[in-house]
């Protein structure tokens, strides 16, 4: 075995039939799993002018090339479909415990199509698939669901032994709010493209997989060897118990203010990972001009009480660590949260950076336990809270310019910081109630339902909230906001990110970086837009094997991501020749818009992301951001047409998309 | 011979949860906390009435932290 299966299963919901099917070696070859077997199954099969709510529309759960192997930070799985929030290419990416339960199914990737016409859960196991009526999870929240059905599949006689992997939406995806995501064991989600709405719309309540088949590497005792090296230097990587929270707004002062900044080895990052989680940022962000305030028009001097969101804070509610499957790295946390909860709730998932900061500096909240039960509700509503929160932020901006009144937040007072609020407005576009059922489906669509001049203050690119990353700070991931095919994303690439990877070092043409100069001297150049390209190209590898994000920051010299292709592959091929697997794969995303004849140049983001106008105050007072010049040269790098931005017939065609099979240049 | 069942070396043990997920059974449980100072959870046979002894959970070890034995 090469570490994947060969197969995949397509359920039919309208039709209730399901049918398992054999994907040729050559699609693996070329396009690994993950990701890309779900770019290249979708790309074929969702037929042009489908509706993404719709049942024309697929639904796929992709598990990684290197999932279950024996590797390390390699158990991620995503949810794959035509986004409702963007109308193009949509994929989300998601921890936990999915990703070698869809491969002990016998699988490398599950895709509903159709709508069923009642709610339906599908249940896997050695045996196969079987759809079964969902009326009695149906409405409940996502974390609750997910526990019933353990507990049912468990007890149910002639059940599985096994514990079952969930993947369940909640009230939100039910409720086809576009910002809906896809929840995975209690609370990790697939937040991102709208993944959960479209489960949604096609009724379907959770995939509950029980399988049991064995996944293998071509080379074992490789693999073995390969983990052992990644884990000592992991387990070897450890901060100084002095380090604490105080330590980031030191640090991030002192960085930001540097001229210029040189790569650091990104073992240094995964300390702080390993330690805090994703919050280290929290006031590191604050203090390097990274994090966004006041719904991107302001800076920290708006939020001096940035320091109530110390990861400290945090960590002290943290009872023990949570690790995804396979990871040695473990930034998650489970919390205590049983003061806060009302009774709703023990437990639950430590908040990410990118949710303290989307209901923390972006609104000016300082109330941390807010932050904490905001975090809870929308991990049970089943709603993204990079979405929800930008929406928020876009809201209380309309309503401080006195755009929405309290006669439409239904005597609300959404002022910045006022936490009340801001928690019991997150309760209604949950409950899709009064103006929450307006706000439900993004800032974008909100603004246009809004109007009244309401979209200068919707903070997207393409119809998805930005991130909580500026890039004024990192004018790569600028560059990745507007023009990758699932715009608004900080996962993909940035000038950070590329400085920490190393790829210089094992892929010929990616060029070295020595030291990069800060935004305000940041040069549009051909030389930028191919480290981005080398950066894109490596996180669809990335994500096309299952990997974490996190062990890509660590840099290819310590997470031996080619090492472990060849273990489980037994391919034995270069590190260039597996960059040109993630060329294809982010070129067929980019194809897929292409031939549903998305207007990709509307990807921009907003403005004041690049700096138009300069701000007047803060670490980023000054800058702009030559975006445009920017975004052409990235197309150009990539061989894309520089104005509409999308691939060309002579780029798809060389990078032999066209070769593999029932792959057919289509523009749309 | 008597069935022998897995036991754990936590010192090299990552707490990755491979082997809590291989388990055919689901005998084996993150639960073990207090032997770090990250509070991480470590695995643990949880279900020792459900082990059948097959040796599973060992074998998806990486770092071979899981010995079979009494
Ligand atoms: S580093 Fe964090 S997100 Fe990545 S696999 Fe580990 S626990 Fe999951
Ligand atoms: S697979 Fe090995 S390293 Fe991972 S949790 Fe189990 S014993 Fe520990
Ligand atoms: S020996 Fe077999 S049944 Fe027992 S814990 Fe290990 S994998 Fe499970």
């Amino acid at each position: 075995m090469k570490g994947y299966l060969g197969k995949v299963l397509l359920i039919d919901l309208s039709k209730g039939t399901w049918d398992s099917q054999d994907i040729p070696e050559t699609v693996y070859e070329g396009l690994l799993s993950g990701v890309g077997l779900g770019a290249y199954y979708l790309y074929r099969h969702i037929p042009v002018g489908a509706d993404p709510l719709g049942p024309d529309n697929i639904l796929g759960f992709t598990s990684g090339l290197l999932t279950g192997t024996g590797s390390f930070m390699t158990g991620r799985w995503m949810a794959v479909c035509k986004s409702p929030l963007t109308g193009g290419w949509g994929d989300s990416n998601c921890g936990g415990t999915l990703a070698p339960a869809i491969k002990q199914c016998g699988y490398d990737a599950i895709f509903f199509r159709g709508i069923s016409p009642e709610s339906v859960y599908v249940y896997v196991d050695n045996k196969g698939p079987q759809i079964r009526d969902a009326a009695a999870y149906w409405g409940m929240d996502a974390v609750e669901a997910e526990k019933a059905l353990i507990r049912d599949h468990l007890k149910a006689e002639g059940g599985s032994k096994k514990k079952p992997e969930v993947a369940v939406i909640g009230p939100g995806g039910e409720k086809l709010s576009r910002i809906a995501g896809i929840s995975n064991d209690l609370g990790r989600y697939a937040a991102r493209s709208g993944v959960g709405a479209v489960m949604g719309s096609k009724r379907l309540k959770a995939l509950v997989l029980a399988g049991t088949r064995a996944v293998r590497p071509s080379d074992p005792e490789g693999m073995k060897r390969l983990s052992g090296v990644f884990a000592s230097t992991v387990r070897k990587a450890n901060l100084p118990g002095l380090f604490t929270g105080a330590v980031f707004p030191i640090m991030g002062g002192l960085m930001g203010g540097l001229p210029s900044a040189v790569p650091l080895d990104g073992m240094l990052s995964a300390m702080m990972f390993k330690k805090f989680g994703s919050i280290m940022n929290n006031t590191y962000g604050m203090t390097n001009g990274d994090s966004p305030v006041k719904n991107w028009d302001g800076s920290v001097k708006d939020f001096p009480a940035y320091r109530a969101l110390n990861p400290d804070r945090i960590r002290r509610r943290e009872v023990r660590k949570y690790h995804c499957y396979a990871c040695i790295l473990g930034c998650g946390g489970v919390c205590d949260i049983r003061d806060l909860s009302g009774g709703n709730g023990e437990h639950t998932h430590k908040p990410e950076y990118e949710t303290c900061m989307a209901f923390g500096g972006l609104v000016l909240n300082k109330d941390l336990d807010s932050i904490f039960r905001i975090n809870d509700t929308l991990n049970r509503a089943g709603l993204d809270t990079i979405s929800v929160g930008g929406t928020v932020a876009f809201a209380v901006e309309c309503f401080e310019n006195g755009i929405l009144t309290p006669a439409d937040t239904g005597g609300l007072e959404l002022r910045w910081g006022n936490a009340r609020a801001i928690e019991a407005l997150v309760e209604k576009i949950c409950a899709r109630e009064g103006i929450g059922d307006l706000l439900a489906d993004g800032a974008k669509l909100a603004a246009e339902r809004i109007g009244k001049g309401s979209e200068r203050f919707a903070v997207h690119a393409g119809g998805q909230e930005l991130p909580m990353h500026d890039p004024r700070v990192d004018p790569m991931m600028g560059v990745t906001y507007s023009a990758d095919p699932t715009p608004g994303r900080h996962t993909t690439s940035g000038n950070l990110y590329y400085s920490q990877s190393s790829l210089w070092d094992y892929v010929s043409w990616a060029p070295k970086v020595r030291i990069h100069p800060k935004s305000q001297d940041f040069e549009p150049t051909e030389t930028e837009a191919l480290r981005n390209v080398a950066m894109t190209a490596f996180k669809m590898l990335v994500d096309g094997t299952g990997s974490c994000y996190y062990a890509m920051l660590m840099g290819v010299q310590h997470f031996p991501i080619f090492e472990y292709l060849n273990a489980a592959t037994g391919w034995n091929r270069t590190p260039d020749e597996y960059m040109e697997a993630g060329k294809r794969i982010q070129t067929l995303r980019q194809a897929f818009n292409a031939k549903h004849g998305v207007d990709v140049r509307a990807f921009r983001m907003h403005d004041r992301a690049s700096g138009i106008p300069p701000a007047s105050e803060g670490h980023n007072r000054g800058v702009t951001l030559r975006i445009d010049e920017m975004i052409r040269q990235y197309r150009r790098a990539w061989g894309w047409d520089v104005e509409t931005g999308l691939p060309t017939r002579e780029t798809f065609e060389s990078l032999g998309l066209s070769a593999l099979p029932g792959l057919e240049y289509t523009h749309g | 011979m008597a069935k022998q069942y897995p036991n754990y070396d936590y010192v090299p043990c990552m707490a990755c949860g491979i082997c809590v997920q291989a388990c055919p059974f689901s005998c084996l449980e993150l639960r073990r906390t207090g032997l770090d100072t990250y509070r991480k959870a470590y695995p643990d046979l949880a279900r020792r009435e459900d082990c059948t002894g097959c040796g599973i959970c060992a074998s998806s070890c990486p770092v071979d932290a899981i010995r079979m034995g009494e």
